[in-house]
């Protein structure tokens, strides 16, 4: 299992944020951190904050109150490019690439932000810009490797299957080489072979490349399998925090997704429960 | 002093340090090993395994994709006259299990993850003593004290070889024609697997008829030559292939990144010398044919137009044994500037100088259509327990349909009373590891291996495979009829991946089909009919017509015993790890026989009484 460090400070704090939309709470002072190698999940029923959660994160949303810092840096009032630049990369619930590139540019794409040479260098492929170019490939080739995409490098995102697709996306968000990587549902539309292939990839990323994530998914049982720690949330509002251990006996929990019907209780406690075992 | 396969890699290290013999990819670009770069890390290996306590005769067992380090295991335990023993990368964990046990292996290469946890999972294993690993990932928080990393493994074998100069070399100068190199386990389609003891002495007769008693190309494979290394090395095809001619020849052995990428790494190689099962024959002319389908309205009839003259090269060239006339000539020339060379060079065949088929039955029309757009075609025969020398097609001496011409040097005939095919010469198996009655019943005493399949000569020159003995089907009717040529007629429709003919004791034949999800689903594409999975496509009444039409018109060719009368779709496709096909990809017909037996019956019970 995972190795959670708990030696260095957070990699993120994320300190009583309240976020509203007129006199809709999305984001109803919720507050956790996140340490170094560690998988954050955050779980709860539709519509109860989680993307706005990391809208706020990644700085598409500037909340009302509250503090988010990224290694001691404060992220509010923050535009997007630049939070990026600080090393916060993420993946979309829907599949957001450029269908008619090759799996390759797009994955070169996540290196922009890393490019220093201008356009008339790269125009002439000459100096700077060749040897740039040059080793971000050799990083583009390292995620290719990782998550073995190796048959598909020159194929257009567009013809491939969309399990590969949602791994190209998550290699997109790699070869920024971030400090902390936002995951929105990476398992959604899956079947079960490409969710445990999935599970595999974010363990690895989480083991061998040492980079912290946080998780937003509705598949209970990968959540149960890998997080390190399950943040609950349900109308905006935070329920519990804990281990998957902890989370999956919490009461409150049950209450959250079900509002208190006795039948349907039973059924998520078993869907919970038996996610973790699986 | 003996000369194996060892001393070829550490003459070739001395004569031609600098050259290339073998690439592999890695992060997208391909790097080279040189003979003399082999010939140390040979050493450095063969030093860790003394360190590790590897004694002569003990077995080193291997479970991992192609790669330079599968060669560098097993030449360094053969050269310390240990014996290698390959596991199939797909061989699931009750199969390595067996394997592991069966064979005592003390080291066992678990290439990553995947083949660490299998060998974790064998159970109790007591003279296993070292699990080697190449790929680290994943496998950090992994404390059992057998586990060893590669580069680890290298510091041990330099270290061992620092205090204990020449010890490797000692050993290889030792060798005998009888040191057992390699357990190649047969992945019977029944009964457990059993390890074929190949020794010194028959990888050097393998090696010897094929490049110098009689060469199988002209000029003779050599240093200028590139083969793809990709089918499963365990498999004695690829193991002579890849590890043997580049031993004996010096061919320059390039690693296919895994076997999703050989398409790709196939048209990046381009190999003079290219080997392959039926399977990717078949799947190489699906491609051919199936992106000809999605081209422009121009370009498929302008390629269809040359495909009906490849049919015809084809034809004229199978009988003419291979060898142009005039006329064929002529047209192949124009073809070649128009049509052919962009056609080989997309399918990775265009230097291809030497291409054969064997390990299993294939359809001659699909070698014809190789042969038709230029590629020199060969069918070979050969099997595990005879270091896979045996027959093959010499080039302008080429009959389809047959596996060739009898090698110099080996003595082959049929047997009178069964058909079986018989063979005898030294690169015939030392017997079955730890199974005296298995060799007794393969081997006679006065030396003939009997391979268990039945064969004719064709011509009195030619010999014709008829069937596996054991898989001939007698009808209830009390005809003989071999399977497999029906089968492999059925195969060589793009749109049929698999055929399983029934009938033994049955009334009449039927088969049991499965689609080629590529090419069917590419044609139900084009025709608008939606489908979701792999069943449910296969259940499609336009694919069942489809079907329906590709057995119609192997039947024609067919006399009625022969004929198919019903088939059914298969559900799902068939996998070795289900059980339903060796690691060879070869159909169990047993398993098959029992998983889909309602779906057979089926054929036969509302027939009952009626045919």
């Amino acid at each position: 299992m995972g190795l959670v460090n708990a030696q260095s400070g957070p990699v993120l704090q994320f300190d009583d944020v309240h976020l509203s939309f007129g006199a809709v709470k999305a984001v109803n002072g919720v507050s956790f951190t996140v340490g170094e190698n560690e998988l954050f999940a955050v779980i709860g029923p539709n519509g109860a904050g989680k993307t706005s959660i990391f809208n706020v994160l990644s700085g598409v949303y500037r909340p009302q109150r509250g503090t988010v810092v990224l290694d001691g840096v404060d992220l509010i009032g923050k535009r997007p490019p630049a939070i990026a630049r600080l090393g916060m990369a993420r993946t979309f619930q829907n599949i957001e690439l450029f269908a008619n590139l090759t799996v390759l540019d797009n994955l070169m794409l996540g290196r922009h932000q890393h490019l220093r040479y201008g356009t008339l260098a790269a125009m002439a492929w000459w100096g700077r810009a060749r040897n740039e170019e040059l080793r971000h490939r050799v990083k583009v080739e390292e995620i290719v490797d990782f998550l073995e995409l190796e048959q598909w490098r020159k194929m257009p995102v567009g013809l491939l299957p969309y399990g590969v697709q949602k791994r190209v996306e998550l290699g997109r968000a790699l070869a920024m080489e971030p400090r902390l990587l936002l995951l929105d549902e990476p398992v959604a539309g899956m079947n079960l072979e490409e969710t445990e292939d999935m599970a595999r990839y974010i363990l690895d990323i989480r083991d061998e490349l040492q980079i912290p994530m946080i998780m937003v998914e509705h598949d209970m049982g990968l959540v149960m399998d890998v997080a390190d720690r399950v943040m609950v949330v349900d109308f905006g509002t935070p329920v519990a925090t804990g281990t998957p251990t902890e989370i999956q006996r919490n009461p409150d929990v049950i209450r959250a997704y079900l509002g208190g019907d006795p039948d349907a209780e039973q059924d998520v406690r078993h869907a919970i429960e038996g996610g973790a075992s699986a | 002093m003996t000369r194996t396969i060892v001393t070829r890699i550490r003459d070739r290290a001395g004569e031609m340090p600098k050259a290339v013999a073998m690439r592999e990819k890695r992060l997208g670009v391909w790097h080279e090993i040189t003979w003399a770069d082999y010939w140390e890390a040979v050493l450095d290996v063969g030093h860790a395994l003394l360190a590790l306590g590897v004694r002569p005769g003990d077995r080193v067992a291997v479970q991992c994709e192609n790669r330079p380090e599968w060669l560098f295991l097993d030449i360094a335990t053969v050269a310390i006259r240990a014996t290698t023993v390959g596991l199939y990368p797909t061989n699931p964990t009750a199969e390595t299990s067996y394997l592991l046990s069966h064979s005592g292996a003390c080291v066992h290469l678990a290439e990553d993850q995947e083949q660490v946890d299998k060998a974790l999972e064998s159970g109790d294993l007591p003279e296993l003593r070292t699990i080697v690993y190449v790929e680290p990932r994943g496998l950090r928080a992994y404390d059992d004290p057998r586990l060893l990393s590669w580069d680890n493994l290298l510091e041990r074998g330099r270290e061992h070889r620092r205090a204990n100069p020449g010890a490797v070399e000692a050993l290889v100068d030792a060798a005998e024609p009888s040191d057992v190199l390699t357990l190649v386990y047969t992945s019977g389609t029944t009964g457990p697997p059993k390890g074929a003891m190949l020794t010194a002495g028959n990888a050097e007769f393998v090696l010897e008829t094929v490049l110098e008693r009689s060469p199988f190309a002209r000029p003779a494979p050599g240093p200028k030559d590139m083969t793809l290394s990709y089918l499963p090395l365990c498999h004695v095809a690829e193991r002579v292939l890849t590890t043997w001619y580049n031993a004996g020849a010096g061919t320059q052995v390039n690693f296919a990144e895994s076997i999703e990428t050989v398409p790709q790494n196939l048209r990046e190689v381009q190999p003079t010398l290219f080997f392959a099962v039926p399977r990717i024959w078949e799947k190489l002319l699906a491609t051919a044919r199936i992106k000809l389908d999605s081209a422009t309205w121009a370009k498929r009839h302008w390629a269809g137009f040359w495909l009906r003259r490849a049919d015809a090269l084809g034809a004229k060239l199978a009988a003419n044994g291979g060898r142009h006339t005039l006329g064929t000539r002529l047209t192949y020339a124009v073809g070649w500037v128009l049509f052919f060379r962009a056609l080989r060079d997309r399918l990775g065949l265009r230097r291809v100088r030497h291409a054969s088929c064997g390990a299993a039955p294939v359809a001659p029309e699909v070698l014809q259509f190789f042969m038709g757009i230029g590629v020199p075609m060969h069918e070979l025969y050969g099997m595990t327990e005879n270091a896979a020398v045996a027959t093959a097609n010499r080039p302008g001496r080429v009959r389809l349909g047959t596996v060739g011409e009898v090698h110099e040097g080996i003595e082959l005939k049929l047997d009178e009373g069964t058909g079986e095919i018989l063979t005898r010469h030294p690169a015939v198996f030392a017997g079955y590891w730890q199974d005296p009655e298995a060799t007794a019943r393969t081997v006679s005493e006065d030396g003939w291996l009997h391979t268990g399949d039945v064969g004719e000569w064709v011509d009195g020159t030619h010999l014709r495979i008829t069937d596996r003995m054991k898989d001939i089907i007698i009808t209830a009717g009390g005809k003989n009829v071999a399977p497999s040529e029906i089968e492999n007629g059925l195969k060589a429709s793009p749109y049929i991946k698999e055929a399983v003919v029934i009938g033994d004791g049955r009334k009449y034949l039927t088969a049991l089909i499965g689609i080629e999800l590529d090419t069917v689903g590419a044609w139900a594409q084009q025709r608008q009919l939606a489908f979701t999975t792999y069943r449910d496509l296969s259940e499609k009444d336009e694919v069942r017509a489809l079907v329906q039409q590709v057995v119609d018109e192997v039947n024609a060719r067919h006399n009625p015993v022969e004929q198919v009368k019903h088939f059914r779709m298969l559900p799902k496709e068939l996998d070795h790890e289900d059980g339903e096909l060796t690691a060879t990809q070869k159909v169990k017909r047993s398993a098959i026989d029992a998983m889909f037996h309602d779906l057979v019956e089926s054929m036969y019970a509302d027939q009952a009484g009626a045919r």
